[in-house]
């Protein structure tokens, strides 16, 4: 297409193009489909904005969310799901509606609420890439708004309490991945053997649990024991991501080879 | 509950078989009950008689306070107390009675899924009609919310329960929707599990199981409820294969058994 397609978003570490699910699900889906995208990565100067990330902005256009941005590339002609069934189609938004009810909070947990996890790594690294003074308030701010989300959506009113909720959210965040796996089997993607949108979706929710070093990792060990999602997360990174991800380490945290 | 104690529940509902008098409790039918509530209902009734277990149907209306998760409908059996259809699914199943034990994992890990859709966007968008819409809140809702407690009262439960509805849909992103685009997301799901039913009878194929349970709760619920308007059921009437099936299901499981078949009947 005429217009340039540019997109704005966290940037990345640990060998992923970007640190962020939601990000990363836009930026899979648009390499799945042949989408010249340009990729704006955040950093700590006042340019861009901080707000809906992440966010695609064409000549006229400016779009949030990652379900409106694959919506509007799709209307751009750029669909990676062309050759799905209806069925499979139905699948996709059931899957995605699985990822979101039952991995989510547990993965927003695990970055963003456990207190070790986040004072270590999920708080510096956000916050080395906002300028000062925002750098102070925005990541409690994210932080705060990751707690919400989780309490209001599987906490039992009128008390929501964290604890009675923790064991259940990743109880069930591990049996998501379960079925995952169990779906997913031994074929290269979910859908045979081009990648979709589905794809995108789960390898945006994986690859940050899969890759960051956290000091509480039982989500993540759990995930390393589902070879088949590990494979398919390392597949996905070597083969769309490996000439771009030397422009996107900026944080050299190779401490150890996985 | 806690991992142990959910254990031990486990543990004590496989001992004793299904009573004759379990009940199910949901709020007043008739002036009380709202459409995400009723739904939920439905679908734990036509699940429990898709199991050939016995109910029996009580309208009280403190069912919300009297449930154990704060969510209606919650039965109870001997000396238990379950609420909501997942815990309830799990309960019936540690009493020996399955509808998904024919399943392989591939498909049970569909039904999940699809379980988890009809949750995500349509009891979402029913409950965004029923307390986000400010034409639905004031004629319709506000008044069947209080309408059991005398004066401040009901105005004070309606707007503490639409506060927090409120509150849960802004932190899920769905706080800057409009109806339009809320419709839009009831389309997109109903044409997903039209597309998933086919021309089966139910969703995996002969047998039902939790899913079309779940499915014919709420379709059926928003077929057959009076609101505002007639958007919302005219977006499930454009599938006419899902038509067919909230018809089957309520010939087969509710009328052929003819009991009470007017608590099931709606408006």
């Amino acid at each position: 297409m005429a217009a340039p397609l540019e997109l704005s978003c966290w940037g990345g570490g640990w060998g992923l193009p970007s640190v962020h699910s939601e990000s990363l699900v836009v930026m899979a889906y648009a390499k799945f489909s042949g989408a010249p995208l340009k990729v704006n990565v955040i950093d700590n100067t006042w340019r861009g904005s901080r707000g809906d990330v992440p966010v695609l902005t064409t000549e006229d256009n400016f779009v949030s969310q990652p379900a409106k941005i694959l919506n509007f590339l799709r209307k751009q002609k750029y669909n990676a799901d062309y050759e799905l069934s209806a069925r499979q189609g139905a699948d996709t938004l059931a899957y995605i509606a699985l990822l979101e009810e039952k991995l989510l909070p547990a993965v927003l947990h695990t970055f963003w609420v456990e207190s070790d996890n986040y004072f270590t790594v999920t708080k510096p690294w956000f916050a080395s890439r906002i300028p000062f003074p925002l750098s102070l308030i925005l990541p409690g701010r994210m932080s705060k708004g990751a707690l919400n989300r989780i309490l209001l959506t599987r906490g039992e009113p009128p008390l929501y309490h964290l604890r009675e909720v923790e064991a259940q959210i990743y109880r069930d965040a591990k049996e998501c991945l379960n079925l995952l796996s169990n779906r997913l089997g031994t074929s290269q993607f979910f859908f045979g053997d081009t990648p979709s949108t589905l794809d995108a979706y789960v390898f945006g929710f994986l690859a940050p649990l899969y890759k960051v070093r956290f000091p509480k990792v039982q989500l993540q060990e759990h995930l390393k024991q589902l070879s088949n999602l590990c494979r398919f997360c390392d597949d996905i990174l070597n083969s769309y991501f490996r000439h771009s991800l030397g422009a996107f380490s900026c944080v050299n945290r190779k401490s150890a080879a996985d | 509950m806690s991992l142990v104690a959910e254990a031990f529940v486990s543990q004590i509902a496989a001992a004793e078989p299904w009573p004759e008098n379990a009940t199910l409790y949901q709020q007043l039918k008739g002036e009380q009950i709202l459409l995400s509530d009723n739904a939920a209902s439905l679908a734990v009734q036509a699940f429990l008689q898709m199991c050939n277990l016995p109910i029996k149907v009580v309208c009280r209306a403190n069912a919300e306070y009297m449930s154990p998760s704060g969510k209606v409908p919650f039965i109870h059996v001997g000396n238990q107390v379950v609420s909501e259809l997942g815990p309830i699914v799990q309960f019936v199943k540690a009493k020996g009675h399955s509808l998904s034990d024919g399943l392989d994992e591939v498909q049970k890990a569909e039904m999940k899924a699809y379980m988890e859709l009809v949750n995500n966007m349509l009891l979402t968008a029913e409950l965004y009609l029923q307390w986000c819409d400010e034409a639905t809140v004031g004629e319709i809702t506000h008044a069947r919310y209080g309408s059991p407690y005398p004066w401040p009262l009901n105005h004070i439960l309606a707007y503490q329960k639409q506060w927090e509805v409120r509150r849960k849909m802004k932190a899920i992103g769905w706080g800057k929707k409009t109806l339009d685009q809320v419709l839009e997301d009831v389309d997109q799901c109903c044409q997903a599990l039209s597309q998933r039913l086919g021309t089966q009878p139910y969703f995996f194929n002969k047998q039902p199981t939790e899913l079309d349970a779940l499915v014919f709760g709420h379709l059926y619920t928003i077929l057959t409820t009076q609101l505002t308007n007639d958007e919302l059921s005219e977006k499930v009437k454009n599938y006419s294969n899902l038509l067919a099936f909230c018809r089957r299901i309520e010939q087969h499981y509710f009328e052929d058994h003819g009991k009470g078949s007017s608590s099931i009947r709606l408006s």
